[in-house]
């Protein structure tokens, strides 16, 4: 908690001091809109994934801790705005059997029961982004339909039921998913802005149907550097039943590479 | 900078509010969650004779192979297993016909029983209007083995209204590391108030006592529990106590289980071994801790008749599942005496649990 309080105190104590364009850069930390990355240019965080601006209208990223266990790509392309509205679409693919395996297992560390087989599973998402600056807010929209693919049979037994990953594994019980959402950042200063957004999972022929997420992210940025730090407040149904969580703080710190 | 200082401040104090633990703690004393049947069958106006029962149900998986107190490799039961066993148990409770029932590992949201809440679910198919719930472990998450969200406790169950229920939060063990500790099980104590016609004073009492302990965890149990019905009897109160104590009664002929409970690939009381006994097998140095109860209470089945027939009053087996009762946990005290030669241990019904019901007659004093 000092930690916190510390933070929050020098985020105060330097941003009393800024008096710059609030207007910023799109193609920096743009991960949640429609923007990409500029060429060249690397984004990391320690929770955030790996993101690289590979050409003006295309940008993977990868989740690249994890990548090892639960191969992962995605890759956003720009299209043509229509007026002030930028327009994007993402297309990723996921492959968590590895990283269910390994979680399944007897002793600490058993997240799923080992008396049940994981079968081979692939995730396919295909999303669209839709963002629009208004002076100093970036407004996003975003659609994505996820489908889950699997080679045998996938026990029931098997969901983790926690918040934020029971909603991301659930395609590949119910076989597709539906997420909706929208983000708004306001840019504060040059270095200082503020995420908030909400997301809808629907799960059409589940008997656990949705789940609600938003978070805010209070972040301080240079050109190279990005802290944030904020909240995630979540609301699903479960297999138990419905249920709210908040989890506070959340916290990443990314760094940037290229342009 | 307002704005700032608002989307600060807002932050600030959602942090303040923090997450939930993915473990719940309990105060010392708190309240028993109270349920209600779904029905409304009209209890007995007038009460001359209880029958009460304790039973460990097991959360109804039966004599399958769990991994936690078998040799088993089982975690996740399916529904259909789960309603087999839980079916079973009521059978067994509509042909007993107790008045006030305990019982322990009671699950009302656990993944390993497809989170069904058999607390209520038992109260719907049987005849109980009332009950009353502690838990003992509730976790959003226990990592290992796949556990998962769990929420087993204690309850009592009753023909007539409970009108208050406390959870006495019993002593924690002492002989985990930190992490375990944090994850393990919260034992306690549930005494409720039931309205029975004629006594206006009457308290049921539920405990399951520590298992696998190899401090004094188990002794320290006993000792709270007579110091709380102590304080019942004190107040000119009435009371039946129903449970399971994982402690033997004292003179019993055997006391050292580690053989029969050991798995397949465990040894003990080897020169090398390692531990020497297994957790939770080796009753020899606790076989007086029941004492004081026996002292200061009375005992559906007094001790010279245990003694006098041990087989007979065998309550629990880990063998499964074809193994045969070897030893006494669960008990029944009260502060008034039963009537006497009225105690049964149903041993037939070694298909529904580990352990098998105990029934006995209580005359109300008027």
């Amino acid at each position: 908690m000092r930690i916190i309080k510390l933070f929050t105190l020098l985020l105060l104590i330097w941003s009393a001091g800024q008096s710059e364009s609030t207007t910023a850069d799109e193609s920096l930390w743009a991960r949640e809109s429609a923007f990409l990355l500029q060429r060249g240019r690397i984004e990391k965080g320690v929770f955030q994934p790996l993101t690289y601006g590979f050409s003006e209208n295309l940008e993977f990223s990868t989740h690249a801790l994890a990548f090892f266990v639960m191969p992962n790509l995605t890759a956003k392309w720009s299209h043509q705005n229509v007026g002030d509205w930028y327009f994007a679409s993402t297309h990723g693919l996921i492959y968590p059997t590895p990283l269910l395996r390994l979680i399944s297992r007897e002793g600490t560390g058993g997240i799923i029961s080992p008396e049940f087989d994981i079968p081979h599973l692939f995730g396919i998402s295909n999303g669209i982004l839709v963002s629009r600056r208004f002076q100093s807010e970036l407004i996003t929209l975003k659609a994505a339909i996820d489908v889950g693919l699997k080679t045998g049979k996938l026990d029931e037994r098997t969901t983790i039921d926690l918040p934020l990953v029971y909603p991301r594994l659930q395609p590949f019980y119910t076989g597709c998913g539906l997420r909706f959402g929208f983000d708004i950042r306001h840019q504060f200063t040059s270095k200082i802005d503020v995420l908030t957004d909400a997301d809808w999972f629907v799960f059409p022929g589940s008997d656990e149907g949705f789940a609600w997420e938003h978070k805010t992210l209070v972040a301080y940025h240079s050109r190279r550097n990005r802290f944030s730090l904020g909240y995630k407040l979540v609301y699903g149904e479960y297999p138990f039943g419905k249920a709210w969580h908040l989890i506070a703080p959340i916290f990443d710190y990314q760094r940037a590479w290229g342009k | 900078m307002n704005r700032i200082k608002m989307i600060v401040g807002l932050f600030v104090l959602l942090c303040l509010a923090g997450c939930d633990g993915l473990v719940t703690k309990f105060e010392s004393e708190e309240k028993g969650i109270l349920y209600k049947a779904d029905h409304s069958i009209d209890p007995p106006t007038s009460a001359d004779t209880l029958t009460v029962m304790t039973w460990n149900i097991r959360f109804g998986a039966r004599r399958l192979g769990w991994f936690g107190d078998a040799c088993g490799d089982r975690v996740i039961l399916s529904e259909d297993e789960v309603m087999l066993g839980l079916e079973g148990i009521a059978n067994k409770i509509w042909e007993l016909q107790p008045d006030i029932l305990f019982l322990e590992e009671v699950d009302v949201e656990s993944k390993r029983t497809g989170y069904i809440d058999q607390m209520q679910w038992l109260l719907d198919h049987t005849y109980f209007n009332y009950g009353a719930y502690a838990s003992m472990w509730q976790a959003q998450y226990v990592p290992s083995e796949g556990l998962g969200r769990i929420n087993t406790g204690n309850a009592i169950l009753s023909r007539w209204k409970i009108t208050d229920a406390k959870r006495i939060q019993l002593a924690l063990r002492s002989d985990q590391d930190a992490l375990t500790k944090y994850f393990y099980l919260r034992r306690n104590l549930l005494i409720a108030k039931i309205a029975i016609p004629g006594l206006d004073n009457f308290y049921g009492a539920c405990i399951h006592a520590e298992a696998f302990s190899t401090d004094d965890t188990k002794k320290k149990h006993v000792e709270q529990c007579v110091e709380e019905l102590t304080k019942i009897t004190d107040d000119d109160g009435l009371f039946i106590l129903g449970g399971d104590f994982n402690l033997l009664p004292p003179g019993s002929d055997s006391t050292d289980f580690c053989d029969e409970d050991g798995c397949s690939d465990e040894h003990f009381h080897g020169k090398n071994d390692d531990p020497l006994h297994k957790d939770g097998s080796n009753y020899t140095p606790e076989i007086t801790w029941l004492q004081p109860m026996y002292d200061n209470f009375s005992c559906a089945v007094p001790l010279a008749e245990f003694q006098s027939d041990q087989l007979h009053h065998f309550t629990h087996t880990t063998i499964h599942p074809d193994g045969y009762w070897n030893r006494t946990l669960d008990y029944l005290f009260a502060n008034v005496d039963f009537i006497a030669g009225s105690d049964s241990t149903h041993q037939e019904a070694i298909p529904l649990s580990d352990h098998c019901p105990v029934t006995a007659k209580w005359r109300v004093s008027k």
